[in-house]
């Protein structure tokens, strides 16, 4: 019976240290305040030591908002979409949601997670806005853009030389990157670099060509494809297979010096320069309007704008949406262009500050990059978008590692998106 | 209190057989109240983290649910699409590839490495350790490592093939042929070191005498190997088997890592579908009629094993 008088002993010992325990940890999750009083606002965000937007927002945001403390709920870049998604399944209640895709938005307001924010919106100047049509699910609003990226090209001043990148077509871009390609083995540099997403190929290709990528017919890819593996047979790029499989980044190809040009989002200036300003490299960049498949004098690339939202159940929901719409207005924007990120909202003052930040290119053909005539959308969204996102991906990996020619790739693209989805 | 202790009744004529069976049956239901203490935590972790989500999963199968709203009735929707849906039937393929590769090479090498260093040898603790290491090593990197070894243009493994004359070395994790290769002998090179210990642990009990009187009938290594070792394995082996069985079907985190069942979806594994369509894209209704199946052909393979490892112990 020794086991029983144990067990009497150690039971309420038990019981005590679980409820101390469990008083413990409610205190540490009810907390909707800090020990100093102020309102505690909790951000989910991603990479914040690496995303220094972040940190300025909120530091210019509690600036002036003395009794809000606003505390960033880090996550791997990588993981952020199943991480935010698997938060919101089990009630997580952090009160700012950073909205990293379009897509990921739609499907977080549709399944209703998110607070309405469509009285916010109405108090926006929209003709100074890019990016908010995008977050209009039937006339409401559920997340409001603080950034707008979109897609440009990078290049190494010094490997480019007194080449001129304005108004540059696809095929002088070709002819360009086999030009710049130089050396062997470890030496080698590429002309440039095609990252591994298939926004580097299809988006482009849609944007330019007026394709629908949920359209279910996608031979309007063709062309793109043929040139992105055109360079790569050429070796004028690193190939796919290799870049996939190093998991290669495409900042260290062109930090490096192993690309002369990289097409990719203008979120990247703010990185280069942040890096540049950590001694982390000494390159010597500029931009370009993204390449076009005419040249007609129009640049047209594409982009997406990212946002915040604010939780259902989020238990600060007023100081949330205050962070929210400062985020988004004209202070969030002079805070973001103050440290070279493009903001949602634009204005001439606006774009003064972008380019005065120290080591941005200021030269006249990386302020016209900042002009373009037409921003697409990367991705148009339904409740389709995701699926269709899934396939298309699967077969640009077997199209750019030469697993299947264009012409299936296409094939089966057409194919699945059809029997698959619609 | 001691139950042994004499009481009067036992020394009344006739009531002791009587105060014997009253003993016998408080103790047995001591132990048993003790044996059932012992069991109920655990049983307690497994109703709470098995039991009840795989009846949970059972249900929720039959509703089209996004983890947030109310569940809708499907009736027997989700298993109508599990039969039109070519990314399960892929998932399924590969799954079944990725197992008919993993399960018999890991027990292969595994018992190999096992006889092999339960020699005598120089250095012998060094060696288990060293094959051990990949086990207990973060799958992270292990995942990078091997994606290095076989990068398909810089990857030592490659540059190898080139020296000894292959034109066209294989672009592995990047080839719809060659991933799943690839996935296969990376898994068996980190899930071998623990197989070892346990064949290791096994050889132990086969006794040596047997070994004895086979060499004293002139039995050669491979007899002795194939006679006394594989025999007196037998119960290491079904143990292993199941395990390494359920393993490979339920197989996750090094797919993830490595292709993300890519290219296209060559890779793509039954675990790694439950992911997409449940926490993804939001379809818990689907992806558990998905892991329902995947539960099925786990508890199916297993029961047959079990049913093979009786018949062969009659």
């Amino acid at each position: 019976m020794k086991l029983t008088k144990n067990l009497a002993r150690i039971a309420p010992l038990v019981v005590a240290a679980t409820l101390t325990a469990t008083a413990c940890d409610a205190s540490g999750t009810d907390s909707t305040s800090s020990s100093d009083g102020r309102t505690v606002v909790k951000i989910a965000l991603w990479n914040y030591k690496t995303t220094p937007e972040f940190k300025a927002l909120i530091e210019g945001f509690e600036a002036e908002n003395p009794g809000i403390d606003v505390q960033p709920v880090d996550i791997l870049a990588d993981n952020y979409p199943d991480k935010v998604t698997t938060m919101l399944a089990g009630g997580d209640t952090t009160d700012v949601l950073t909205m990293k895709n379009v897509t990921d938005y739609a499907r977080y307001a549709t399944r209703d997670q998110l607070l309405p924010l469509t009285e916010e919106a109405a108090g926006l100047d929209k003709a100074s806005y890019s990016g908010l049509d995008d977050y209009d699910l039937d006339g409401k609003y559920y997340a409001l853009p603080y950034r707008s990226d979109f897609w440009v090209l990078f290049y190494n001043k010094d490997m480019v030389g007194k080449e001129d990148l304005s108004g540059l077509t696809w095929d002088r871009y070709a002819e360009l990157a086999k030009k710049f390609t130089k050396g062997s083995g470890s030496d080698k540099v590429y002309g440039t670099y095609l990252h591994t997403w298939r926004s580097v190929v299809q988006a482009i290709s849609s944007a330019q060509t007026g394709g629908d990528q949920l359209g279910g017919d996608y031979s309007f890819f063709k062309d793109q494809y043929e040139m992105a593996l055109g360079l790569q047979k050429a070796k004028a790029t690193l190939p796919f297979s290799t870049a996939s499989s190093n998991q290669i980044t495409y900042d260290s190809q062109l930090t490096t010096g192993k690309a002369a040009m990289v097409p990719m989002g203008s979120w990247w200036a703010a990185a280069l320069l942040a890096e540049k300003a950590q001694g982390k490299n000494d390159i010597n960049w500029g931009m370009a309007p993204m390449p076009q498949v005419e040249k007609d004098g129009r640049t047209v690339t594409f982009g997406s704008p990212t946002a915040f939202a604010v939780n259902k159940k989020s238990r600060n929901a007023d100081a949330a949406k205050k962070f929210v719409t400062w985020a988004s207005g004209p202070q969030g924007a002079a805070a973001v262009a103050k440290i070279g990120v493009t903001p949602a909202y634009t204005s001439d003052k606006i774009l003064d500050t972008f380019f005065s930040v120290d080591g941005m290119p200021a030269d006249a053909l990386s302020r016209r990059t900042m002009q373009p005539t037409t921003v697409q959308l990367e991705m148009p969204v339904s409740d389709k978008t995701s699926d269709i996102d899934q396939i298309l991906k699967e077969e640009h990996e077997m199209v750019m590692s030469g697993e299947k020619s264009v012409d299936e790739g296409v094939k089966e693209m057409d194919k699945r998106v059809k029997d698959e989805v619609q | 209190m001691s139950v042994d202790a004499p009481t009067a009744t036992q020394h009344a004529p006739g009531g002791a057989s009587a105060a014997h069976q009253a003993a016998a049956k408080r103790r047995r239901r001591r132990n048993l109240l003790v044996g059932w203490s012992f069991i109920l935590p655990n049983f307690l972790g497994f109703a709470a983290l098995t039991l009840v989500p795989v009846i949970g999963a059972l249900a929720i199968s039959f509703t089209h649910w996004d983890s947030y709203s109310t569940p809708k009735w499907a009736g027997l929707d989700n298993f109508q699409r599990l039969w039109d849906d070519s990314n399960f039937w892929a998932a399924l393929r590969n799954t079944l590839y990725y197992a008919a590769g993993h399960i018999p090479l890991t027990l292969v090498v595994a018992l190999g490495l096992a006889v092999l260093l339960n020699q005598k040898l120089r250095g012998v603790h060094v060696l288990r350790t060293a094959f051990f290491f990949p086990y207990i090593t973060s799958l992270v990197a292990v995942a990078v490592v091997w994606n290095m070894l076989l990068s398909p243009e810089s990857g030592p493994v490659n540059q190898f093939l080139t020296f000894l004359g292959v034109d066209h070395p294989p672009g592995w994790t990047s080839s719809q042929d060659w991933a799943m290769p690839a996935l296969i002998v990376t898994s068996v090179w980190r899930d071998m070191g623990y197989y070892m210990v346990l064949f290791l642990a096994g050889l132990q009990t086969v006794p040596a005498e047997l070994y004895e009187a086979a060499r004293m009938d002139g039995a050669g290594a491979w007899q002795r190997f194939w006679h006394v070792t594989l025999p007196g394995l037998r119960p290491t082996t079904f143990f292993v088997t199941v395990m390494i069985t359920v393993s490979s079907f339920k197989v996750f985190d090094l797919v993830q890592v490595m292709t993300e069942g890519g290219p296209g979806r060559s890779t793509l594994v039954l675990s790694q579908l439950i992911f997409r369509e449940g926490i993804t894209q939001g379809r818990f209704g689907y992806a558990s009629a998905v892991s329902l199946v995947l539960f099925l052909i786990c508890l199916v393979i297993t029961v047959i094993q079990f049913r093979m490892q009786r018949r062969s112990e009659r």
